[in-house]
């Protein structure tokens, strides 16, 4: 089993939790043999991952499909979590990660926020920007110059 | 109790009642039939030790320094030697600058990495002056009579830098003057005083 | 009404091949090129210098991080390895490119000016001052004379 978690601990935890909703198996009964960290293959490579969940609202459970641009898969499943909690105000504990998958071919990327990512020979200026140089006083005659 | 303060006590007389005799504490030993009013004070028992101190790493004799405090606050001077527990024997020299032969502490002190040549130095002289009794105060009279007190209204008489340390301050900073003189900049920059400016920040400077 | 002139903005553009220099981090005032761009935040970049003092090894890194340089690598491929891109800032020679601008000069002379010693910034003070009595002089004396 796959699972995602920020430590041995919690993904031992989790693993059980997972076991006893696919098979009529307690913690009492059996004993963890193995458990390894999977490392990201090619750690320096942007990828592309899309990631379908389950989620239990305040109200409800929805099952969601998201994609995200990351370096490794970890770093989409991170992503993940913080989006959840940005947009759903939730937990870890409401989320259920269902499968993780590498978008290798850019047809399969199906939303757009990910899209407009993969446009050919994309570039795009940084047109404000504040400068925060150090040494620079708190209160100052001239505004800051943002034009970059 | 130790031993020796056993012998210290003053001894007690035997004394003779009937047959037998008895030991009669001496009257000091005796408990005191009233305590005074208020306790003695008893000085406090000072539990630090001095140990020896080690000078910075940057504190070389010759190194040009930064005063920090005292009268002479952000000159720039000429360490001679490092005396015993973190006192620093510097010089202006007194030509250039106005500083004279001073000890100063050297918590007080910015090092800079500039160095100035103490070859040909009088060394017996800076021995001398780096000496326990060089900078010990004269010991006048300390009485204040009634003379003294009717004399407030008149200004005492100004003390006057004695001609022997005008001699030494001499002896000792001619080889310095010499070699301040080779490098070009360096008396300017020994009788400029040290300021902070606007946006300095001292902790970020090299030195 | 006048006719309306519409010209291209010069902004320097977050595109791949594009040669930035990062500001704070580990590898603070390092020059990188952007590999591929991963979101409209962050990019991959890569700085393949041969000098391991100026090398900035492969990382994802914020754009907040990085300060855009006129300098790009044309025709560097999207994702492109560390090879290549080592090939490429050779061959474009961006080293000897960054250190002839002013921009990276006048970061040299700030180096060089955070490093004098107290006795070293009293003599710039002292030789700008004769350099500045030099001027004023020969402008005072041009003023006299017209």
């Amino acid at each position: 089993m796959r699972i995602f978690a920020p430590n041995t601990v919690v993904a031992k935890s989790r693993f059980w939790y997972f076991l006893m909703k696919l098979r009529k198996v307690k913690k009492a009964n059996g004993e963890i043999v193995s458990l390894n960290l999977i490392h990201e293959k090619r750690p320096m490579k942007v990828k592309n991952f899309g990631i379908w969940i389950r989620y239990d609202s305040r109200s409800g459970t929805h099952n969601m499909y998201k994609e995200y641009r990351e370096m490794s898969r970890t770093d989409a499943v991170e992503a993940l979590y913080q989006d959840m909690a940005a947009r759903h105000r939730s937990r870890f504990r409401s989320i259920h990660i269902l499968k993780v998958v590498e978008l290798e071919k850019s047809e399969d990327v199906k939303r757009p926020y990910i899209k407009q990512l993969l446009t050919k020979d994309l570039k795009f200026p940084l047109p404000h920007r504040v400068s925060k140089a150090a040494g620079t006083k708190l209160f100052v005659g001239k505004r800051p110059s943002t034009f970059y | 109790m130790s031993a020796s303060l056993e012998a210290t006590r003053p001894a007690g007389q035997k004394k003779t009642f009937g047959k037998s005799t008895r030991e009669i504490p001496h009257h000091t030993e005796k408990a005191k039939k009233w305590y005074p009013a208020e306790d003695e004070a008893a000085p406090r028992k000072v539990r630090k030790s001095i140990r020896t101190s080690t000078p910075r790493s940057t504190l070389t004799p010759g190194a040009v320094l930064i005063l920090l405090a005292g009268r002479f606050r952000g000159k720039r001077v000429i360490l001679l030697k490092n005396l015993s527990q973190g006192v620093l024997l510097v010089t202006g020299p007194f030509k250039v600058n106005g500083v004279p032969l001073r000890r100063v502490n050297a918590r007080y002190v910015i090092a800079t990495s500039q160095k100035v040549d103490l070859a040909g130095i009088d060394e017996k002289k800076v021995d001398e002056i780096a000496g326990d009794k060089y900078f010990a105060r004269e010991k006048g009279d300390k009485k204040k009579g009634e003379e003294a007190f009717f004399k407030q209204g008149e200004k005492p008489e100004k003390k006057k830098p004695s001609s022997s340390r005008a001699a030494d301050q001499k002896a000792v900073d001619k080889a310095i003057l010499s070699a301040i003189k080779k490098e070009p900049f360096l008396a300017a920059y020994l009788a400029s005083s040290f300021s902070l400016r606007k946006g300095d920040r001292p902790h970020e400077m090299v030195w | 009404m006048g006719d309306a002139e519409i010209k291209a903005s010069s902004w320097r553009l977050v595109e791949v091949g594009r040669v930035a220099l990062i500001h704070g981090g580990p590898s603070d005032g390092k020059l990188a090129a952007i590999v591929e761009i991963i979101d409209h935040k962050r990019a991959l970049i890569d700085g393949p210098s041969t000098d391991t003092k100026t090398a900035v090894p492969r990382q994802s890194i914020a754009l907040a991080q990085l300060i855009l340089t006129p300098l790009v690598l044309e025709k560097l491929p999207r994702g492109s390895r560390t090879g290549v891109v080592k090939k490429q800032w050779a061959a474009a020679g961006i080293e000897a490119k960054w250190q002839e601008s002013a921009w990276a000069k006048k970061r040299q002379q700030k180096e060089r000016r955070r490093a004098l010693t107290d006795f070293e910034r009293f003599k710039a003070m002292r030789l700008r001052k004769q350099a500045r009595f030099e001027v004023r002089k020969s402008l005072a004396k041009v003023k006299a004379s017209a």
